[in-house]
């Protein structure tokens, strides 16, 4: 109990000194996680989609070899950077660029540089869903497009991509919330983050157990409140569970409930035989 | 003798070494409705994709007004608009309303301003009895209603032609009636129809022609009263009599 006392008085000691840098921390952390996350999904879609386009024998070989072309860079690029970890390639992209052009190339500021290497992470990643949630919606979906005379575009654009957007949701969550905690390795190019604050704090006041109770609830915290947002998006997404009707359908022949209309005449599509059969009990 | 819409010389499709079709050659002329029976298996279906350039016939052509769609350079997209397509899975589209799923192909294949779509679409939802349900989506209504829909769809691009593949093949029976009659009247209207199906009543009470296939080619076809009243070959004889039981 003592030791928990302990704890609170120690936490509300860094909290009336750098509640500030903590709150801006969790501040950028957020924005670059967000940010982060949109042009990955950006890059994911992209990729997802190209990665996508039919092709068959009977096409102009030229248009084959570039669509291979484009599936290779792109496995390239996918396993690369889903199969480095992140702190390296901020280092990569951050140090390397100055190192070969003679400090001629640079990231002007540390938020580009972090938005840069976040963004590629996670396209990296999404590349994959993307694939998958494309691949997932249904064939006939393609077919009742095609049918209807679309084209690809016209067809991923209006039927494929919004229904593969929705299956790619919990995925887009889960790398939000990946990204929100992993953005933490960006103190390594000097990124203000929450993780940071954190650094900063007990450089100072050597509080290190206190500050990292303070770290774990405060992103606990954001996950939380982003896994929460994102299933409310995901229902918004679904559209409403109910639908009104505008008048009554005439043409439903619900079985045993009423006459249909078209009974006795012409258009009557019940069997000779059943009709018959069925006589002797009316 | 009316206009020749659809001309099919020496269709053959293969599926690796399982040849599916073998040599079709048919004739689709305005305001026909054909019915094409057989047993699972026989083509039926793989011919009428093949006319829809779903699936790549290997050889032979198929001539849209006289032209060979299948020579390189044709639009298959733009020819898909002119030949319309029920499945048997209706394959609506689950991102959008009833009244949506009859519009975006105007919109967007044909050009049509939204406004001139919408109206257009409602004409047909209100001729297969499905304008109450336009707020509805896909997944909020029935097998039957979906079908209808999905005629409604393919009806708003005012296709030449319109194909049906087992359209009731996938409903429960109380709703058969509901697609069967909407079909019915489409039939009655003087729309060009190519009806692939397993309801015997239909073949024989709506359409004007009857093709029985059978292991891939055309084993038999003629008018409902000579096909069902007098069939000549013994293949027909038996799968006819397989249904009147």
């Amino acid at each position: 109990m003592g030791k928990l006392a302990q704890l609170g008085l120690d936490i509300a000691k860094l909290w009336s000194k750098y509640s500030g840098s903590y709150f801006s921390g969790m501040k950028n952390t957020l924005v670059l996680a967000l940010i982060g996350t949109l042009i990955g999904c950006l890059i994911g879609f992209v990729c997802g989609v190209l990665n996508t386009i039919p092709y068959s024998k009977s096409d102009h070989p030229v248009k084959r070899f570039v669509l291979k072309l484009i599936r290779v860079i792109i496995r390239v690029y996918v396993e690369v950077f889903r199969g480095t970890p992140m702190v390296l390639q901020a280092v990569f992209l951050f140090y390397g660029l100055p190192y070969f052009s003679d400090n001629a190339m640079r990231f002007s500021s540390v938020w580009a540089a972090a938005i840069v290497v976040v963004s590629i992470n996670t396209g990296a990643y999404m590349a994959e869903s993307v694939r998958g949630g494309i691949i997932s919606v249904d064939p006939g979906q393609t077919e009742g497009a095609m049918a209807i005379g679309m084209t690809h575009v016209q067809t991923m654009t209006s039927v494929i991509l919004p229904q593969a957007l929705r299956n790619i949701m919990p995925q887009i969550g889960n790398n939000f919330i990946i990204n929100v905690k992993d953005t933490s390795v960006m103190f390594i190019i000097g990124f203000p983050d929450f993780f940071a604050a954190h650094r900063a704090a007990v450089g100072a006041s050597y509080l290190y157990f206190p500050s990292a109770t303070v770290e774990m609830v405060g992103y606990l915290s954001m996950t939380l409140i982003a896994s929460f947002l994102l299933r409310w998006m995901e229902k918004k997404m679904d559209g409403s569970s109910s639908y009104e009707l505008v008048q009554t359908d005439q043409l439903t022949m619900t079985a045993g409930t009423y006459r249909h209309p078209d009974d006795g005449t012409p258009f009557d599509e019940r069997s000779l035989e059943y009709v018959e059969s069925g006589k002797e009990e009316r | 003798m009316s206009e020749k819409i659809l001309q099919i010389n020496h269709l053959s499709k293969s599926f690796g070494s399982n040849k599916v079709l073998r040599d079709i050659d048919f004739s689709v002329y305005q305001g026909d409705v054909i019915s094409i029976i057989g047993a699972s298996g026989s083509g039926k279906s793989t011919l009428l994709r093949c006319i829809n350039l779903l699936e790549t016939p290997s050889s032979g052509e198929i001539l849209y007004h006289g032209r060979n769609v299948l020579k390189r350079g044709t639009n298959p997209a733009e020819y898909r608009s002119h030949v319309g397509m029920v499945f048997q899975s209706f394959n609506l589209f689950n991102n959008m309303t009833v009244l949506e799923n009859c519009v975006v192909g105007q919109v967007r294949v044909l050009g049509r301003d939204r406004e001139t779509a919408r109206q257009h679409a409602m004409e047909y939802l209100e001729k297969v009895g499905m304008a109450p349900y336009i707020q509805a989506r896909p997944r909020q209504i029935s097998g039957g209603q979906k079908q209808r829909v999905a005629i409604a769809r393919a009806m708003a691009m005012d296709p030449e032609v319109l194909l049906f593949d087992e359209p009731t093949s996938a409903l429960d029976p109380e709703m058969v009636g509901e697609v069967l009659n909407v079909m019915r009247r489409l039939a009655g209207s003087g729309m060009t129809m190519l009806v692939v199906t397993h309801e015997m009543a239909f073949a024989r009470d709506v359409s004007k022609r009857v093709v029985y296939m059978s292991g891939g080619v055309i084993c038999e076809q003629g008018s409902p009263q000579e096909l069902f009243g007098n069939p000549q070959k013994k293949e027909t004889v038996d799968f006819l009599s397989r249904f009147r039981g």
